[in-house]
């Protein structure tokens, strides 16, 4: 029973990482209907960030984190400002091609600057931890799940009760009423970026806690947000949330009993089991659990 | 003025010999490049031939029936694994193990297909991903089909294969041949094959797309509920797409394989896909030309920037403790690239091409009209 | 005095398209306009033209020019626009179903001209149209037709402007309520603000609004005192050619009997 309970805490915990990311693609994908591919690149660009602000710059940690979390929503918003408003309005599959420009150019910015070569995040917890009833709670965990919330928490009061956040969703369901009853909608857009790339950076220097390093192929965690945005439903940011958490579960839960009780499915099978049980569920519900079907007309 | 030519005693316009002429040019440079170019080059090129054909085949379903796909590569990698079964495992003739190829490819798709049909946008774009990473872990866990995490070999082509043929009459594509005293080499010998099989498809596309099942393929990408009041069979229509869509992908990927010997199941990733996807939409998406474009852009590209490195200064070779590599720089490069490509041309190279044609046609046309005096139909464009 | 003013308006769509030709209209201070034409007078392009949306349909000014308030407002941001009091509610009503009623007003207050007098425009909106008051908490796409375009019209006016413009506020609706909405906007052009509408129904042009113009294929063809312009023959044979069928006839014919 430890174990199991074990496996549920990391899994909680990895979990609202992917909450985080999944967020910054329903965020994205709510204002303009694109799927960011570069959601990951800002991801290890944010963890990288911390990194260096962190050892390099000796920055206090928590400053370290607020000044990584501003390069992020910088790249983010002058993106936005100075790419996509140009191709707003063009098919949405040129648009994604581009954010996967932005994806190729991060990623390779990132490694010309910090090389191949793992390198420590300059977090204080380490592998410190506290083990209430045998089970292991590492502290890095812990402050994931506690920040986690916050930030979503603090999205959510925005979202519902801000200004901009009405903004955001008024430009979500209709851009040209949006715009007719005066929302500016492009600062909308710049604010949807930003918003990106700020939970980015978090879950970015979250997920580089546990394993306690950095290296380049952070950035294809992203690509594990995928099935927890589809779960939840593409525009539905409550649904990235619990889409998020029920992926990481699935991902630590299949990673502790899968080897023992169903090696048949092959080694680090816990790797695709997220996909597998997106299809699952597409199988029965084509928009995931929380996404509606858009209204065609004819 | 005499813009017009009488040609076997047709009224000829001079646009219209400058561009057969044009073509016939084209034709013969295309057939006379293995001779011309080093193997450098000419590998470089028969890796775009290959990867047109398979880009050829997403165009169907992206870019014509609108159905975005990230899945390409698996089907590649069931085409490649194909030949390995039966041209290496069963020894059959690459005649029969390349169309085999696509034709298991495109009962792979005839699979996926009813799943991906459910759904729409990028909701299919996702699950195709899905495909690639389920796709890949079985390839790593099924050690007979794939050698596992080592990889495998992949039989080269041979014509004219087998003991029962003398050694004058077979060729052997790893080996190269001699043709009347000129050798061609193995490069030269993938460099036709691919050439042929792309010309074939691209044809079939063009056909394709003016038929009723072309039509309809079209009708889907426009406007699904419209059309299946139309009358067409949405299901029959997407999986038609899906099919010839991986049957191109199949061929593809057995040519891919056989041309490179040797394949990991680790290449068959989303990276790869996604060079697809970039192919045809920096080429031109749903253009027949676009494929061949596109993968002439996206394989040329990091290709030529890694050969050309050497002369650029502040480059290193092969850093892993930070500063700017050939590899990270081609890499910027390429992807500043395509954000500055589509933003300036979203219809991508084909749009391009038709801008420069036509800007080419007002200059052939140029003579007729004294260059002093502008038309006024000139100015206001 | 003039609050707007357009002139010898020229807007295309992707450089190539003509939607009008030397449009020239103007309306005053406290004053009520209908625009009048048939579907694809280019009616809609015109608002576009003075609301700053034109760029969002790849359409441009190429000619002419509009002042609002004596300053020249092409090319202008619709959020700077709204922000200094022109406000419009689209063809076709579209409220944003997903949110409430609520928060759809709240969205027309986004750039309103005094933002701290929001609750108090609120309730002054909802006295206005009443059937909104009752359903604040619900999901606006829930309204019937009638109360939709209320709301549209509602969310317009949270932005407290000197100029509403409307388009095509009776689409749909029956006569019932297009006659309360009628009496709604004659309540708001009471109450200061100027009107500037886009109608097919000539019962509420007549209704609502002093002045009219007619636009066909573009152009400003007959322009004179709403209920002159409905009863000219030209006019009618013109409107009738092309767009209005007999009950609207009827329907103008009908008012004027009254
Ligand atoms: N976004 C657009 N892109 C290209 N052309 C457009 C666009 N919108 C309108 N047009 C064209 O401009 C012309 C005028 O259209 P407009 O919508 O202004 O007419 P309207 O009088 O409002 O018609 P309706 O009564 O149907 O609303 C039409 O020929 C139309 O095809
Ligand atoms: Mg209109």
């Amino acid at each position: 029973m430890t174990t199991f309970y074990q496996l549920l805490f990391s899994g909680f915990a990895l979990g609202c990482v992917y909450a985080l990311v999944a967020l910054g693609f329903t965020v994205i994908y709510r204002s303009s209907q694109v799927i960011n591919f570069a959601q990951g690149s800002l991801l290890a660009l944010g963890a990288y960030m911390v990194s260096w602000f962190a050892i390099d710059k000796s920055l206090p940690f928590g400053l370290a984190v607020l000044a990584a979390i501003g390069v992020c929503v910088l790249v983010g918003v002058v993106f936005q400002r100075l790419v996509l408003r140009w191709v707003a309005g063009q098919p949405v599959f040129v648009i994604v091609m581009i954010t996967i420009g932005l994806s190729i150019v991060i990623d390779a910015s990132v490694s010309a600057k910090f090389g191949a070569n793992p390198r420590l995040l300059g977090d204080p917890w380490s592998s410190s931890a506290v083990h209430p009833g045998g089970v292991t709670l590492i502290w890095a965990k812990i402050w994931t799940i506690v920040t986690v919330f916050g930030v979503l928490l603090g999205f959510f009061l925005f979202d519902r009760y801000s200004r901009y956040g009405l903004a955001m969703r008024a430009t979500a369901a209709d851009e040209e009423a949006a715009m007719a009853v005066g929302v500016p909608t492009r600062r909308v857009f710049a604010l949807a970026w930003g918003v990106a790339g700020a939970v980015a950076t978090v879950g970015g220097f979250f997920l580089a806690t546990f394993p306690n390093q950095l290296d380049p192929s952070i950035s294809a965690v992203a690509l594990l947000a995928f099935p927890a945005i589809i779960l939840g439903g593409l525009d539905s940011p409550a649904g990235a949330v619990v889409g998020g958490v029920t992926i990481g579960l699935v991902e630590e839960l299949t990673k502790g009993y899968q080897p023992a009780h169903a090696s048949w499915l092959g080694t680090n099978f816990y790797v695709i089991a997220p996909y597998v049980v997106m299809i699952l569920v597409l199988m029965v519900k084509p928009y995931g659990l929380f996404g509606r079907a858009p209204v065609e007309r004819i | 003025m005499s813009s017009e030519v009488r040609v076997l005693g047709r009224t000829v316009s001079a646009a219209g010999l400058i561009a057969a002429g044009s073509v016939v040019a084209a034709a013969a440079l295309t057939v006379a490049l293995p001779f011309m170019l080093n193997a450098f080059w000419l590998s470089t090129l028969v890796f775009i031939l290959i990867y047109a054909i398979a880009a050829l085949g997403l165009n169907v379903l992206t870019g014509y029936t609108g159905q975005v796909s990230l899945g390409h590569a698996f089907f590649l990698a069931v085409g490649a694994y194909t030949a390995k079964v039966l041209g290496g495992d069963h020894q059959l003739m690459a005649l029969i193990w390349i169309p085999a190829a696509g034709v298991v490819a495109g009962l792979c798709g005839l699979i996926v297909g009813p799943v991906a049909l459910r759904l729409r946008g990028l909701y299919l774009a996702i699950v195709t991903i899905g495909i690639v990473f389920i796709g890949q872990h079985i390839f790593l866990n099924v050690d007979s089909l794939s050698g596992g995490p080592q990889g495998t070999a992949i039989p080269s082509v041979q014509i004219g294969a087998g003991a029962q043929c003398q050694p004058s009459c077979s060729v052997d594509f790893s080996q190269g041949t001699s043709l009347g005293g000129a050798t061609i080499d193995h490069n030269a010998l993938y460099y036709y094959l691919s050439l042929f099989i792309l010309v074939l498809g691209m044809l079939f596309v063009r056909n394709l797309v003016r038929t009723r099942t072309g039509r309809a393929l079209q009708a889907v990408r426009e406007r699904e509920v419209a059309a299946s009041l139309m009358g067409i069979n949405l299901v029959r229509t997407k999986l038609a797409a899906f099919v010839i869509s991986s049957f191109l992908a199949g061929v593809g990927g057995a040519l891919f394989g056989s041309y490179l010997s040797f394949v990991r199941p680790q290449s068959w990733d989303l990276i790869l896909s996604i060079s697809f996807v970039a192919m045809i939409i920096v080429g031109g998406i749903g253009t027949v030309w676009g494929p061949l474009l596109g993968a002439i852009f996206v394989a040329g590209t990091p290709t030529v920037l890694n050969h050309y490195a050497d002369s650029v200064p502040f480059l290193q070779h092969g850093s892993s403790s930070g500063g700017l590599s050939i590899n990270e720089f081609s890499s910027i490069f390429y992807g500043a690239l395509i954000i500055l490509f589509l933003v300036l041309e979203p219809r991508g190279v084909v749009g391009l091409a038709g801008r420069a044609i036509a800007l080419a046609q007002r200059l052939a046309r140029g003579p007729a009209i004294p260059p002093s005096t502008p038309l006024p139909s000139q100015q206001s464009a | 005095m003039t609050l707007l003013e357009v002139s010898g308006l020229t807007v295309t769509y992707g450089g190539a398209v003509l939607a009008c030709e030397g449009v020239s209209l103007s309306v005053d201070e406290g004053g009520s306009v209908c625009l009048l034409g048939a579907n694809g007078a280019g009616k809609t392009s015109v608002l576009r033209a003075i609301t700053g949306l034109l760029r969002y349909h790849n359409g441009a000014v190429v000619h002419g020019s509009i002042t609002f308030d004596g300053r020249s407002i092409i090319g202008a941001d619709t959020s700077k626009l709204v922000a200094s009091g022109i406000a419009q509610a689209l063809e076709g009503r579209r409220i944003f179903r997903d949110l409430t009623v609520s928060d759809n007003l709240r969205a027309g207050a986004f750039s309103a001209r005094d933002r701290s007098r929001e609750k108090r425009v609120r309730d002054e909106v909802l006295q206005l149209f009443p059937p909104l008051a009752a359903r604040l908490g619900q999901a606006a796409g829930y309204l019937s037709g009638g109360e939709q375009q209320m709301l549209a019209i509602a969310r317009a006016m949270m932005a407290q402007p000197r100029l509403l413009i409307l388009d095509e506020p009776s689409l749909g609706l029956a006569p019932l309520v297009v006659e309360q909405i009628g009496a709604s906007l004659r309540e708001i052009v009471a109450g200061g603000c100027s009107l500037m509408m886009v109608e097919q129904s000539t019962a509420l042009a007549l209704a609502t609004t002093s002045y009219a113009y007619l636009l066909e294929n573009g152009c400003v063809t007959h322009h004179d005192r709403t209920a002159h312009l409905l009863a000219d023959e030209r006019v009618r044979a013109s409107y009738l050619g092309t767009s209005a069928g007999q009950a609207e006839v009827a329907a103008v014919t009908g008012e004027k009997a009254r």
